[in-house]
């Protein structure tokens, strides 16, 4: 069993699948399928959420903070209390990251789909031709000759290529910028800030606020229009998804926003 | 802080590696395609157009000096006055010197990538490109018009002289006036038409389509004249091959078969090793067709198998049949061009230069 029987091809199907069922929009079909990765993998989500409140009170608790003066010359030592500190609060350091992990090769096999079934060259189309499962004919009735190669324009875009919108013979990147742009939206609104100078977690954050929707933009500007819409709509909906658990700060999207107060008190586990 | 900042580059970095090894592993490699004249065969293949002499096999030329980035995919066109037309895949349209491969001149309106092959006719050069457009250029490079049809077009046109015509992947098929680029007409066919078309004297245009059909249509108005339906499960690559009596296609299940282009009626058909994705041709006293199953078959024209050779690669785009030789450029095979005699005796090929 490969990654491409597992992943990439059932993904492909579902993708085509979703496709015929709107009316051949391949656009409109990339953004659904989209939110039905994310409702299937919201309990993951909803998982490192909590983790990572979790750890944000840690991390900035007066317990963790008095240990970390305390044993601030013995690392080893400093390592010891904050597993034990962890034991006692009943924090999984890795339960904010496990979930991450298991969401990824789900969101290259999304992006491998997307790339499969748009079909952008005749080698591509050869390989999909390969892939389109025999169910959409005999299960769902659908003639893969009359689906295949997908309609790729959505809109003006042509969802195989880089995108550019020519206004007067320039081509703006607008994708690109609607990518950077929600990243940040999504980053600032749902990583909590710095809450000091000794608030690592913080800092990172702060970090990946900046970096994060660079590193989109960027690929949103070189790699296939069908991927920036992707990242869009996982943008959108990541928001939404963080809005429903009641973790979204609106707040710190006005400049000179201060960190929101922690509502979560870390509290000892019960022996 | 420096130590999370280097982290993040990290993961940047292998994110784009990652992201660009899924595109690329998903890109097709450039196939291969080959014409040729009289003396000298011309190789669009991998990183390279080579000019090669028909004797023996041996390089000529090779453009460009350096491999470039971006392969070139088009079959090449060659024109009255001396030049190899060709598209690559970053989005230009070169013309190099048919002698000595220097280059021309470069046309870099299109914004997509040429994967058909260009078509000359007269003192204009017809090319398509997947941004939809089929180009009308002179010979010096320069902007006729062109014709923005409903979906990419992935194979060259075809003309009588007065009307240029071509298919596209919206499984539409049109005619447009070869010096207006005025649309005439417009049909819409059972898929999306991948390869050429065919045109014959009598005023008939055939099409292969992605649904499995041959379809026949009237040259001067676009009516369906017949369709014959392949099996449900098969698709049609490339166009018909029209001789003086045979109309043949070949599907994906490997079937090759000749229909009668005036009803459409199946007249014999044989199984090949693997899917067809390349026309056949025909010199008028044999049919040779490659497979994607790495063969080569000789038939008479009455459909008897005459010889089978093996090529070691994918066979994706037509053989050149010229004088007593037959041109393959296989794919995924140690040799990027190879030339057969009619006996399927392999006379000389070209290695992939380094």
């Amino acid at each position: 069993m490969s990654w491409e029987t597992i992943i990439v091809n059932p993904f492909t199907n579902v993708l085509l699948l979703i496709y015929h069922l709107i009316g051949g929009n391949f656009g409109v079909a990339i953004i659904l399928f989209t939110i039905l990765i994310r409702l299937i993998t919201h309990p993951l989500m909803a998982s490192q959420i909590k983790s990572s409140a979790k750890m944000t009170a840690f991390q900035s608790s007066k317990e963790w903070q008095d240990i970390q003066k305390k044993f601030k010359d013995d690392k080893e030592k400093l390592a010891q209390e904050q597993m034990k500190l962890y034991k006692d609060l009943g924090i999984n350091p890795f339960a904010s990251c496990l979930p991450t992990i298991i969401q990824i090769p789900i969101i290259f096999g999304l992006y491998q789909s997307i790339m499969r079934a748009m079909a952008a060259s005749p080698g591509q189309l050869l390989i999909l031709s390969r892939v389109v499962s025999p169910l959409l004919s005999t299960v769902f009735h659908i003639n893969s000759a009359i689906l295949v190669p997908l309609n790729s324009k959505f809109l003006w875009m042509n969802l195989g290529q880089p995108e550019r919108l020519y206004l007067f013979g320039i081509g703006i990147p607008v994708l690109a910028i609607i990518v950077a742009l929600t990243t940040y939206v999504q980053s600032k609104v749902t990583l909590p800030p710095s809450t000091g100078s000794n608030d690592q977690m913080g800092m990172t954050n702060n970090m990946m606020v900046i970096t994060m929707p660079l590193m989109l933009g960027y690929f949103a500007l070189t790699f296939a229009s069908g991927l920036s819409v992707y990242f869009i709509a996982g943008n959108l909906v990541g928001i939404a998804q963080y809005a429903l658990l009641g973790k979204v700060n609106w707040k710190a999207l006005l400049p000179g926003a201060k960190p929101a107060p922690q509502k979560q008190a870390i509290a000892r586990k019960s022996k | 802080m420096k130590i999370k900042f280097v982290v993040l580059i990290a993961a940047f970095l292998a994110i784009s590696l990652l992201l660009a090894g899924c595109a690329s592993g998903l890109t097709a490699s450039s196939w291969a395609s080959v014409v040729a004249d009289t003396q000298t065969a011309y190789l669009a293949g991998g990183s390279y157009v080579y000019a090669v002499n028909l004797a023996n096999g041996t390089q000529v030329w090779r453009y460009p000096a350096k491999a470039s980035a971006n392969p070139f995919y088009a079959p090449p066109a060659l024109t009255p006055d001396g030049q190899v037309i060709v598209g690559g895949f970053d989005h230009n349209l070169y013309s190099l010197n048919q002698q000595t491969g220097a280059q021309n001149w470069v046309f870099s309106l299109a914004h997509d990538r040429w994967y058909g092959g260009a078509l000359v006719s007269g003192e204009t050069i017809y090319a398509p490109n997947a941004d939809y457009n089929l180009y009308a250029l002179d010979l010096h490079g320069n902007l006729k018009w062109s014709f923005q049809a409903d979906q990419s077009l992935w194979a060259a046109p075809v003309s009588d002289g007065q009307r240029i015509y071509f298919g596209t992947l919206g499984r539409k098929v049109y005619a447009v006036d070869a010096s207006t680029g005025k649309q005439v007409w417009v049909q819409t066919v059972d898929g999306a038409v991948l390869g050429s078309p065919t045109l014959q004297s009598g005023g008939t245009l055939f099409v292969g389509t992605y649904a499995g059909s041959v379809v026949a249509l009237d040259a001067s108005t676009g009516r369906v004249r017949w369709s014959h339906p392949s099996s449900s499960s098969a698709w049609i690559w490339a166009g018909p091959a029209l001789t003086d009596t045979a109309l043949l296609a070949g599907d994906s299940t490997g079937l090759l078969y000749d229909l009668d282009p005036g009803t459409g009626t199946m007249r014999w058909h044989q199984t090949l090793n693997g899917a067809v994705i390349a026309s056949p041709v025909s010199d008028g006293k044999s049919i040779v067709v490659g497979t994607e199953g790495g063969n080569l078959y000789y038939y008479d024209m009455t459909g008897s198998l005459v010889h089978t050779v093996s090529v070691s690669g994918n066979v994706y785009t037509t053989p050149v049949i010229t004088g007593n030789i037959i041109l393959v450029a296989p794919t995924g095979a140690p040799n990027v061009l190879v030339a057969y005699d009619q006996n399927g005796t392999q006379k000389w090929a070209l290695p992939p230069a380094k």
